[in-house]
């Protein structure tokens, strides 16, 4: 079954969006609690929560979800009447894990598949922004073998090498009118292969309180010979490159979770998360042909940015979970910086969540989640493109889980 | 409770939440102001009429800024409004200029597109020969006739004199007498723009100082009261425009002192100047004076070209360049000095008469300068500086584009008005190949 999973999985494009290009969407329940997990032992997407929690799961299980993701964003121009609205395009972040091992024993096994980085903005080929960017399809999928062990009965550690499969495509058009009167456009399109890590801390202080706290790794995600490709006015193609080569700078990120153990039914979680952001200073394209067009470098300039996650889990009965949060996430992106790929501004997270359980084995768990990027209204220093956006998402999502 | 209820709930709450999926931006909703924008009439020369490529072609009748600012007064009550177009059998109006390609040291190949509009010439006693374009009869709002000066406004024979007011004329060449401020004003109107003025130096300027002389600055001012007042007689309101200085357009900045020399020099190494006639006497060039456009085609053949004495062209004081392909450093400073004194009178009168100022001269020159526009880099560059057509002198549709924005944000500004500007990136720079 996992292999299933996985195969579709690298077949499916995986996209997302969620404070500026992170995405964080890795676990159904975790979802339905806003995002919170850190701090608890919950289930197999603990490989990617904590994979110093791995070692405390009570039961060892494989599970496979998705979060279909609905994004809309407005954008109108300073002085103009019309607004512009991205198209609808539907990104579909999947996440995988196992875990292994004798859950009486101290070492434990597990791996992940998830998309801790992705992003899906597609504006009308013609939009007012189209000089800036017409579209951006990012999608990184971590693959995370990790191991984790029981120091003691109350403390577990755990770590998880991470592989990071990176595909870019961003396209824009060039303020150059072919003979038909139409633009010419540049597309960028490339893939990354780099590593990075993930470890965490877990300990069960008792009285139903437990802590977490982890650190995923940064990764430089670095397209070497990427396809440039120019459709540009037959004169002047011989002048224009053909490949590129770029690096993007994902944050490293840090979380400290608490868990609390209110009731044999009802559990609490608080999630904070720092994110390293401000390594992401430049988005810049080194050319193989500047006769035309020179190497660019555009400022991002982001800063460190933070989230903070509060979720609760109810058990109904033996076969019912019900799961709610809510989350406040600061934006890594400054005035001057937003641009329309990722026209990021400070957002609230209202989250629901529904898990069944017919058997000891099968379990699925649904989740929904509403984000509510607040309006921005912004001049970009690079581009001058000049107006309000406004971002919503709706975010359901599905799991199917089975432990042994 | 069973999971099929719960999970029913859930995606109802789903599809409610996706059904109201849209954000919302807050309303806009465009106000007049103080003006009534229900008949706008736009008074000016060719930059008003849409002349773009060193022609009026059909093309550029659409992408004219009061056709721009017409569409976009539709929104707080404007009326219908209507440019003399060049029908579809004359689309390429008085002929123009279309970028064929480049040469292999990267010049631009330009090439000329046949006239589409021309019926034939008359010889008009006083003008000469004057060619006629077909006749346009119809709804008129953008009263745009290129090559007409502020001084000839009021001239009731000039009919007979500019090809492109005459064809909005009834009755024959050579019979005209109906002055163009008279003919524009002729049916009521609410609003109003002048952009009248450039040519008055633009003569002198393009010809190198040789030729045609400024209008004299006394009458300037008296001729812009003028019209004005005539203008503003029934009571409309309007947007003026002041004159952008044109030394600064890529008709006298792309063929520079120091790209002559340096083409002279690739076969001669030994010639160290260049040198051109001023009303001073021949001097070497330097990079304060300024090469027109054409001289650049005309350059490769004439430069280093004995005389009769043997002395070759531009390279010696015996035979300098001739005055009429540069406007030598003096000159220069004449037409900024002219432009200034214009642009004072222009801001001086619409003040009094409470009209909205569009500082063209201000705008233009920042944009030439270099400004970047919704990721779009504009500039004087000569082609790919988006803003100059092929003439580099008039605008490119975006430059018209540009221009109309500024129109609007000064009537905005004037009359309280929220006229929302276009979306300049809908509008092409120069056609490439």
């Amino acid at each position: 079954m996992r292999k299933i999973l996985l195969s579709m999985l690298l077949a499916t494009p995986v996209l997302g969006f969620a404070q500026s290009f992170q995405v964080n969407l890795q676990g159904q329940k975790q979802i339905g609690m806003a995002g919170a997990g850190t701090g608890l032992a919950m289930d197999e997407a603990a490989v990617f929560f904590n994979p110093g929690a791995v070692s405390f799961l009570k039961q060892n299980g494989v599970q496979a979800g998705v979060s279909p993701l609905f994004l809309k964003t407005a954008f109108r121009e300073t002085g103009s009447d019309m607004t512009s609205y991205n198209k609808s395009k539907l990104a579909t972040p999947l996440q995988a894990y196992a875990t292994f091992g004798s859950p009486s024993g101290k070492l434990r096994f597990g791996i992940g598949v998830y998309t801790p980085f992705g992003g899906a903005m597609h504006w009308d080929e013609d939009w007012t922004g189209k000089y800036t960017v017409t579209s951006l399809d990012l999608q990184a999928i971590f693959v995370q073998p990790t191991v984790s062990y029981k120091l003691t009965d109350w403390l577990g550690i755990g770590a998880g090498f991470v592989y990071a499969n990176g595909k870019v495509d961003l396209r824009r058009a060039l303020p150059i009118t072919k003979a038909d009167g139409s633009s010419a456009t540049a597309q960028l399109e490339g893939h990354s292969h780099d590593f990075g890590w993930n470890a965490g801390l877990f300990a069960d202080a008792g009285n139903g309180l437990t802590f977490g706290l982890t650190h995923r790794s940064k990764v430089d995600a670095t397209v070497k010979n990427g396809d440039a490709r120019f459709d540009v006015p037959e004169a002047l193609r011989p002048t224009f490159p053909t490949t590129f080569n770029a690096t993007l700078n994902l944050p490293a990120t840090t979380s400290l979770g608490i868990g609390y153990q209110v009731s044999a039914e009802t559990t609490l979680a608080l999630d904070v998360n720092w994110v390293q952001w401000n390594r992401y200073k430049t988005l810049s394209f080194d050319y193989d042909n500047n006769a035309r067009i020179p190497d660019t470098e555009s400022p991002r300039n982001y800063k460190d940015a933070g989230a903070i996650r509060l979720g609760a889990q109810h058990l109904l009965d033996s076969k019912f979970v019900l799961r709610a949060g809510v989350g406040y996430a600061i934006t890594p992106v400054e005035d001057g910086y937003v641009t329309p790929e990722v026209p990021d501004a400070d957002r609230w997270l209202l989250s629901a969540g529904l898990g069944y359980k017919p058997d000891e084995h099968f379990q699925i768990d649904l989740s929904f989640l509403y984000e509510n990027v607040k309006s921005r209204t912004q001049t970009n220093l690079e581009t001058n493109l000049s107006g309000t956006f406004k971002t919503v998402a709706y975010i359901p999502g599905i799991s199917v889980s089975y432990k042994w | 409770m069973n999971f099929k209820y719960l999970s029913r709930s859930l995606a109802a709450i789903a599809v409610l939440a996706l059904a109201s999926c849209k954000p919302e931006l807050a309303d806009v909703s465009p106000e007049k102001g103080s003006a009534d924008f229900s008949r706008y009439i736009a008074v000016g020369n060719s930059l008003t009429a849409g002349f773009a490529d060193g022609g009026l072609y059909l093309d550029g009748q659409k992408n004219s800024y009061p056709e721009i600012i017409g569409a976009q007064l539709k929104t707080v009550g404007g009326g219908a409004f209507s440019t003399p177009f060049f029908n579809a059998a004359q689309a390429n109006g008085s002929g123009y200029k279309k970028l064929q390609g480049f040469a292999a040291n990267g010049n631009p190949v330009i090439g000329d597109v046949a006239p589409g509009a021309e019926t034939g010439s008359v010889t008009i006693p006083g003008v000469g020969t004057v060619r006629t374009l077909a006749k346009y009869s119809g709804e008129i709002n953008n009263y745009g006739v290129p090559g007409i000066k502020l001084i000839h406004a009021g001239v009731a024979a000039y009919g007979n004199a500019n090809p492109y007011y005459e064809r909005l004329l009834t009755g024959n060449i050579g019979t005209h007498n109906t002055a163009y401020l008279d003919f524009a004003t002729a049916k009521p109107y609410t609003f109003f723009s002048c952009w009248l003025g450039n040519n008055d130096i633009l003569g002198y300027a393009s010809g190198g100082g040789v030729g045609d002389s400024p209008t004299d600055k006394g009458t300037f001012t008296a001729a812009y009261t003028a019209a004005i007042a005539r203008l503003t007689a029934n009571g409309a309101k309007g947007v003026v425009a002041t004159i952008p200085d044109v030394t600064t357009t890529p008709y006298f900045r792309t063929v520079t002192t120091a790209i002559l020399l340096a083409t002279v020099k690739a076969n001669a190494p030994q010639v160290t100047a260049l040198y051109i006639a001023t009303n001073g006497g021949p001097r070497a060039a330097t990079a304060e004076d300024l090469f027109i456009l054409p001289f650049s085609s005309l350059a490769p053949t004439m430069l280093g070209k004995p005389n009769g004495l043997g002395i070759p062209y531009g390279l010696h004081p015996g035979n300098p360049i001739e005055s009429k392909y540069v406007l030598d450093k003096d000159e220069v400073a004449t037409v900024t000095d002219f432009t200034n004194a214009y642009n004072q009178s222009i801001k001086t009168i619409a003040a009094s008469k409470n009209l909205a100022v569009m500082d063209a001269g201000a705008v233009l020159n920042a944009y030439a300068a270099g400004k970047v526009v919704n990721g779009v880099t504009i500039s004087s560059a000569f082609i790919t500086g988006n803003l100059f057509s092929l003439d580099g002198i008039h605008l490119t549709p975006m430059g018209y584009a540009l221009t109309a924005s500024e129109f609007i944000k000064a009537i905005n500004k004037q009359y309280g008005s929220s006229v929302p500007t276009p979306d300049v990136t809908k509008f092409r720079g120069v056609l490439f190949p």
